[in-house]
C-alpha cells in the first residue's frame, strides 16, 4: 500500500532522464543571475530554494548534529520518560475510560513534561527543538498524552512564549511549566476552521477602557474541559490608520478564574479517546487589557505563528511510534508459525516490515533535521519544512500502522491487541494542526509566492517577446532534452555528499533542476490565478515534499557513512530503497533490497538504524 | 439466451410441421385475389409511405391496375375496405374505447378468416386508431397486432427470394408497426423478436428494423439527465411541486405551499375559488435578495411556460435587473483572512493566454431571480400573496419596490391547440391547463439501406 503510494508519488516527480553529458558552461549561465539572490538570502530556508530550481545545501548539509554534552543531557532526560511510559503510562485503560487518571498526569509532570520548551529561568526544562522531538518520540506512545501535553505546549502556552511580554511571561509561564496550570489553545469556532473572517468571538472594551468582555464560544479545544488558562482569539474594533473602524482579530490569555466560562460535554471521538476536548463559552468574560497578547489587532499574526511552529515535532513522533509497533509486530511475526515456517519468512509480510523501516527512517530524517534548521541562531523561517514533515509523517503514520496491524491479521482487528488503538489514535494526525488538504496548499502556495517574486521579472519579459530572455529559455529548454548534466554543487570538488552516494545524490539534482523549471513554466502558465488549481498545486506539494525528503535521507546517511555510526550498511541500504522509490521511476527490482532490511530488522526485532542525533565522536 | 431458445423451438417446430406450411403456401397462392384491394387500399390511405428498394421483378409480380374500368372497381373494392376495418372499430367504439374492446376487434379478425385475408390493411387501420383506444403506448398490444400477421408465409427459402424484397408489402406493414412504436418510445420485446422471426425470417427488413431500434433504444434511454416522470402528478400542487424543483435544480431550495387551493361559500353565497400558490426559493437566492439593494426595484414576472411531456404549466419569477457595473463592488481581499494559507498570491503575473479559458459565451450577466412561484390564477392580486409570503422569511423585500410586469402570457400558446385568440381571459387560464398536441407521426424513413 505504502509503496503504491511512493510510486504514486514518485510518478509525479519522475522527470526526464539525463542521458549525456554537455554544455557544462551552460550550466554556469543558469546559476549566475540567481548568484545576487543567494547572496542577500542567507537565512532562507532550504524548501524555499527548490522552487528556483535550486539546493541550499548550506541549510542541509552536514546533517545538523548537537554537541556531546547536550547528548548526554537529552539522554539523562530521555531514560526516565521512557521508564515512566513503559511502566506506569496503562494506554489501555487512558483509551477504555477516555481519561488520563490524576496519577499518570503528576507523574507527567514531575518528569518536567509540561515545560518541555519554556527557558529555565521560568521553571522549564528549556530544551532546543531537537530535544523536544527527541523527547516528541516517547511521548507519542500514547495518542491521549502526546495530543494532551501538545495541546498545553506547542500551541496552548506558545503564544505566551513567542509574543508575550515579560510581564505576562514572569507570571504565567512558571505554573504552566511545573503542570500547576493547564493551557488550551481557542482558535476553531462552529463557523470557522481557517477562516479568520468568520470568527464570531467579539471581545468589546470596557467604558474604563481597563478590561475586554469575552462573548462567544469556541469548539473542539483539546483540554477545553480542565485548562486553567487559555489563549484565545476574538475580534476587537480596531481604528485603523485611514481613521476608519475595523474588526480585527486579537489574541488573549484568559485564565478560568476571571469567570463566565463554561465547558462543553467532551466529545466522544474515535481515538486519543483520553485526551479531553470539548466546547468552550464566554460569556461577558472579563479580561484584563494587560493580558492582550502582542498587540491589539495583531491576533491573526500571532495565531499563524502558533500554527506554523508547533508541526514539526509530529515527524519524530510519528516516527517513535512506527519504531515501537516494529519491535512489537516483529515479535509476533517471529514466533507465529504457518505451514511450518515462521510469519517472518514469508517475503510479502518482510516487505511490510520494509515499508515500516523506510517510513521511521524518512520521518526520522526529515524531523531532526528540520528541528536542527529551527534550532540555528537567528530567526530561520522553517514553517514549510515543519509542514512538509507533518504532511509526510501523519501519512506514513497511518499506512504503517496499518500494515502493521495487517501483519496481524485478524488478532490485530480485536481490542486484544493495541493496533486498533494505533490505529484509532493515529486517524487524528492526518487531521489536526492544518489538515493535510490545507498544509500541502499551504506548502505549494509558500514556495510559488516566493519564486513568483523572483521570476516575474523575467516572464513578464518573456510574455512580451524579449528575444534574450526567449533564447535562454529556449537553449534551457533544448540543453534538458539533450539531457544536460546539472551541477548543483552537491558532489565533486566541494561536494557535501559521501562520494558512495554521488550517483543518486546527482539524481536529487535533476529532480530539483527541473521542479524549478516546472515551477517557472507554471508561474507563466497561471500567475497567480494558480490558486484555483488545486490539483496542481496537490502535486507540486508532492513533488516538494519527496525532494525534502530525499535531501533528508541523503543528508543523513551521507553522515552516517562518514563517522561511521553503527549500522550505517543499513542505512545505505535504506536509502537506495527509498531513492528509488522517490525519486525516479526506475525500472530497477528491489525485492533484494526489501528482503535484506526486513532479515535485519526481523533478525534483531527491532528498528536497527542509529538515532540520528547519535556521534561517534 | 432466453430467445434464442424460442427461436430454435421455432425452427424445430417450422420443420416438425410440413403440412402447416404447406398449407400457408396454398393461402399464398390464393394471395392475388385479394391482393388488388389490399394495394390500392394502402395507396389511398394517406400514408406516404417510402417504398424499399425492391427489385423490378417484384413490382413485377405485383398486379397493377391498368384500365380506368379496372380502377373505378378498385375504388370501390377499397372503399370497401377501409369501410370494414375502420368499421369494425368504430362499432366497437361506440360501446367503450378501451384496451379490452381494441383486444376483441384484434381477435375478431384474427378468428374470422384463417387466411387473414386483408390482415395489412387491418394493421394500417390498427395503428391508426391505437391512440384513440389508448393503447398506443401498451406493448402486449402490439405484439398482439404482430400476432395478426400469419407465420412462415413470408419467410424466404432460398437465396433468390432472400436477394430480392420479398413481401414487400408485408414488410413494409411489419417496419410500420416497429415505427409507429419508435415514435411512442416503447422498446419492443422477445416476443415482438421471436413473432418476426416467426413472420418474416431473420434478415427480413422488419428484423433489421427491430435490431436498429434495440441498438439505439438502450442508447438513449438515459441520455435525458433530467427524465420527466412518465406519470406525472393529477394534483396541481403537486405538479407545481415537482416542476418548481425541476427548474431551480437546487436540492437545497425549499418548496412553500403559500395556498392550497379550496373552495369557499361566501356570505352572498357565491362560490369562490382560491387558487393554490406554491412557491420555491433556495438559501443562495436568500441571500442574493438579503443583499440586494432596498433602492433597485424587483420585479415580479410571467408567466412563462414549462413544458412537461404533454402538459405545459406556467411560472412565475421575482427577479431584479443586474447591478450597473459602477455599483458593483469586488470584494477586497483581505491578507488576514486564512490562518493557513495565502488565498491570493501577490504576483504581478496573469493567466497565460493560452490557459485563460474564461470566455464563455453561456454567461449571461442577466440579473438575480430570486424565487419562484406556481399558481392556477396568475393576477396580481393571488401573486401578491405568494409576496407577502416571501416577506416572512425574506425581511428585506418589505423594504424593496416590487412591480408586477405580467404578460398576458397562454394566450398565443393555447392557440395552438384551441382555435381563435381570446379563447381564455386573461388571468384564468388555468396553469395545469393540458394541452394535448397532437404527436405528429411523420413517417420517418422506415428502413435506411
Amino acid at each position: 500500500m505504502n509503496i503504491n503510494r511512493l510510486i504514486a508519488l514518485s510518478k509525479s516527480v519522475q522527470f526526464g532522464k539525463i542521458l549525456t553529458s554537455n554544455a557544462r558552461h551552460a550550466t554556469k549561465e543558469v546559476t549566475l543571475p540567481h548568484r545576487t539572490i543567494r547572496t542577500h538570502a542567507r537565512n532562507l530556508a532550504y524548501a524555499k530554494d527548490l522552487f528556483l530550481g535550486k539546493v541550499n545545501k548550506a541549510e542541509c548539509f552536514p546533517y545538523p548534529e548537537i554537541g556531546n554534552e547536550e547528548l548526554e543531557e537529552i539522554n539523562s532526560f530521555v531514560a526516565p520518560v521512557e521508564k515512566f511510559f513503559t511502566e506506569e503510562v496503562d494506554s489501555k485503560r487512558i483509551d477504555h475510560e477516555a481519561k488520563i487518571p490524576p496519577e499518570t498526569l503528576n507523574g507527567l509532570k514531575e518528569l518536567g513534561l509540561f515545560g518541555i520548551q519554556v527557558p529555565e529561568e521560568y521553571g522549564g526544562l528549556g530544551l532546543s527543538n531537537t530535544m523536544y522531538a527527541r523527547l516528541g518520540e516517547i511521548i507519542s506512545l500514547d495518542g491521549s498524552i502526546a495530543v494532551t501535553l501538545a495541546a498545553h505546549q506547542a500551541i496552548g502556552l506558545k503564544g505566551i512564549l513567542i509574543a508575550g511580554s515579560e510581564e505576562q511571561k514572569a507570571k504565567y509561564l512558571p505554573k504552566l511549566a511545573s503542570g500547576e496550570h493547564v493551557a488550551a489553545f481557542c482558535l476553531t469556532e462552529p463557523g470557522s476552521g481557517s477562516d479568520a473572517a468568520s470568527i464570531q468571538t467579539k471581545a468589546t472594551l470596557s467604558e474604563d477602557r481597563k478590561t475586554y468582555l469575552l462573548n462567544g464560544s469556541k469548539i473542539w479545544i483539546s483540554n477545553g474541559g480542565f485548562a486553567d488558562l487559555m489563549t484565545v482569539f476574538a475580534r476587537t474594533e480596531v481604528v485603523g490608520e485611514d481613521g476608519v473602524k475595523k474588526d480585527k482579530i486579537t489574541a488573549f490569555i484568559v485564565e478560568r478564574a476571571f469567570g463566565g466560562i463554561t465547558s462543553g460535554k467532551p466529545e466522544d471521538k474515535l481515538g486519543i479517546r483520553g485526551s479531553n476536548t470539548c466546547e468552550v463559552s464566554f460569556d461577558n468574560c472579563p479580561v484584563p487589557v494587560e493580558n492582550v497578547i502582542g498587540e491589539v489587532g495583531g491576533g491573526f499574526k500571532v495565531a499563524m505563528n502558533i500554527l506554523n511552529s508547533g508541526r514539526f515535532s509530529m515527524g519524530s513522533a510519528g516516527s517513535g511510534m512506527i519504531k515501537k509497533l516494529i519491535e512489537m509486530t516483529a515479535e509476533y511475526a517471529g514466533s507465529r508459525k504457518q505451514f511450518g515456517k515462521n510469519l517472518s519468512e514469508f517475503g510479502m509480510i518482510q516487505e511490510k516490515f520494509a515499508v515500516m523501516a523506510q517510513n521511521a527512517f524518512v520521518m526520522e530524517s526529515m524531523a531532526y533535521l528540520t528541528a536542527g534548521m529551527m534550532d540555528r541562531p537567528g530567526v530561520p523561517d522553517c514553517s514549510l519544512e515543519a509542514a512538509m514533515v507533518k504532511v509526510f509523517s501523519s501519512e506514513g503514520g497511518w499506512i504503517c500502522v496499518s500494515e502493521a496491524l495487517q501483519v496481524l491479521g485478524g488478532l490485530g482487528y480485536t481490542k486484544n491487541y493495541p493496533y486498533e488503538r494505533y490505529l484509532r489514535d493515529c486517524r487524528i494526525l492526518l487531521i489536526f494542526e492544518g489538515t493535510n488538504e490545507i498544509l500541502r496548499m499551504y506548502i505549494a502556495l509558500t514556495g510559488m509566492q516566493y519564486a513568483g517574486k523572483i521570476l516575474t521579472g523575467k516572464i513578464k519579459e518573456m510574455k512580451k517577446g524579449n528575444v534574450g530572455v526567449a533564447f535562454e529559455m529556449l537553449g534551457r529548454k533544448l540543453g534538458d532534452a539533450l539531457g544536460r548534466k546539472v551541477d548543483l554543487g552537491l558532489t565533486g570538488m566541494d561536494g557535501v555528499v559521501h562520494p558512495g552516494l554521488a550517483d543518486s545524490a546527482k539524481k536529487l539534482e535533476q529532480n530539483v533542476a527541473h521542479f524549478g523549471s516546472t515551477v517557472e513554466n507554471l508561474l507563466y502558465r497561471y500567475g497567480k490565478t494558480i490558486v484555483e488549481e488545486q490539483l496542481i498545486l496537490k502535486r507540486v506539494a508532492d513533488v516538494l515534499i519527496n525532494l525534502y525528503a530525499m535531501t533528508a535521507v541523503l543528508s543523513r546517511s551521507s553522515r552516517s557513512i562518514s563517522i561511521g555510526l553503527r549500522n550505517h550498511d543499513h542505512e545505505v541500504i535504506l536509502y537506495y530503497t527509498i531513492t528509488i522509490l522517490l525519486i525516479y521511476n526506475s525500472p530497477e527490482n528491489q525485492d533484494e533490497n526489501i528482503k535484506k532490511i526486513a532479515r535485519e530488522v526481523l533478525e534483531k526485532r527491532t528498528y536497527v538504524c542509529s538515532h540520528p542525533l547519535d556521534r561517534t565522536f | 439466451m432466453n430467445c434464442a431458445r424460442c427461436l430454435l423451438r421455432l425452427q424445430s417446430v417450422g420443420f416438425l410441421a410440413p403440412s402447416v406450411r404447406a398449407a400457408v403456401q396454398h393461402a399464398a397462392l390464393l394471395q392475388p385475389a385479394t391482393a388488388l384491394s389490399q394495394i390500392t387500399a394502402h395507396n389511398t390511405c394517406g400514408q406516404a409511405l417510402r417504398r424499399f428498394h425492391g427489385s423490378p421483378g417484384c413490382y413485377k409480380s405485383q398486379p397493377v391496375p391498368t384500365d380506368p374500368g379496372e380502377e373505378h372497381e378498385d375504388r370501390i373494392k377499397k372503399d370497401k375496405s377501409l369501410i370494414t376495418h375502420d368499421d369494425l372499430f368504430e362499432r366497437v367504439a361506440r360501446e367503450a374505447k378501451t384496451k379490452a374492446t381494441f383486444n376483441r376487434v384484434v381477435d375478431v379478425f384474427s378468428k374470422r378468416d384463417i387466411r387473414r385475408r386483408g390482415h395489412v390493411e387491418f394493421i394500417y387501420a390498427a395503428l391508426k386508431k391505437m391512440p384513440e383506444f389508448g393503447v398506443e403506448r401498451d406493448l402486449t398490444v402490439y405484439n398482439k397486432l404482430l400476432d395478426v400477421f400469419p407465420k412462415e408465409v413470408f419467410v424466404p427459402r432460398n437465396f433468390i427470394q432472400r436477394m430480392f424484397n420479398h413481401y414487400p408489402r408485408q414488410q413494409e406493414c411489419g417496419v410500420q408497426l416497429l415505427e409507429q412504436m419508435e415514435n411512442y418510445g416503447i422498446m419492443p420485446n422477445v416476443e415482438s423478436k421471436v413473432l418476426i422471426v416467426q413472420i418474416f425470417g431473420d434478415k427480413s427488413h422488419p428484423m433489421r428494423k427491430y435490431q436498429r431500434i434495440m441498438y439505439w433504444f438502450p442508447k438513449f434511454k438515459h441520455a435525458n439527465p433530467f427524465p420527466v416522470p412518465l406519470q406525472l402528478p393529477e394534483d396541481p400542487v403537486d405538479l407545481a411541486r415537482l416542476s418548481l424543483n425541476r427548474i431551480a435544480n437546487d436540492l437545497d431550495a425549499k418548496v412553500t405551499v403559500y395556498q392550497m387551493p379550496c373552495t369557499d361559500i361566501s356570505e352572498s353565497g357565491e362560490e369562490i375559488t382560491f387558487p393554490h400558490v406554491v412557491g420555491i426559493q433556495s438559501p443562495d437566492q436568500m441571500e442574493l435578495l438579503a443583499k440586494h439593494n432596498p433602492n433597485r426595484p424587483v420585479f415580479v414576472e410571467g408567466p412563462f411556460p414549462l413544458w412537461l411531456r404533454k402538459i405545459c404549466v406556467y411560472y412565475y419569477i421575482l427577479r431584479a435587473d443586474p447591478l450597473p457595473p459602477e455599483e458593483k463592488v469586488e470584494e477586497s481581499y483581505d491578507p488576514e483572512r486564512c490562518f493557513d494559507y495565502p488565498l491570493q498570491l501577490d504576483l504581478d503575473l496573469d493567466r497565460d493566454m493560452g490557459d485563460d479559458d474564461s470566455f464563455d459565451v453561456e454567461d449571461v450577466d442577466e440579473g438575480p431571480v430570486f424565487a419562484m412561484c406556481m399558481t392556477s390564477q396568475g393576477d396580481q392580486a393571488t401573486l401578491n400573496q405568494w409576496i407577502s409570503g416571501l416577506q416572512e422569511t425574506n425581511p428585506t423585500l418589505g423594504r424593496v419596490p416590487t412591480l408586477f410586469r405580467l404578460e398576458a402570457g397562454p394566450r398565443e400558446l393555447q392557440g395552438v391547440a384551441d382555435p381563435g385568440p381570446g379563447y381564455r381571459e386573461e388571468g384564468e387560464e388555468e396553469a395545469e391547463t393540458d394541452i394535448v398536441v397532437e404527436e405528429e407521426h411523420q413517417c420517418s424513413q422506415g428502413v435506411k439501406q
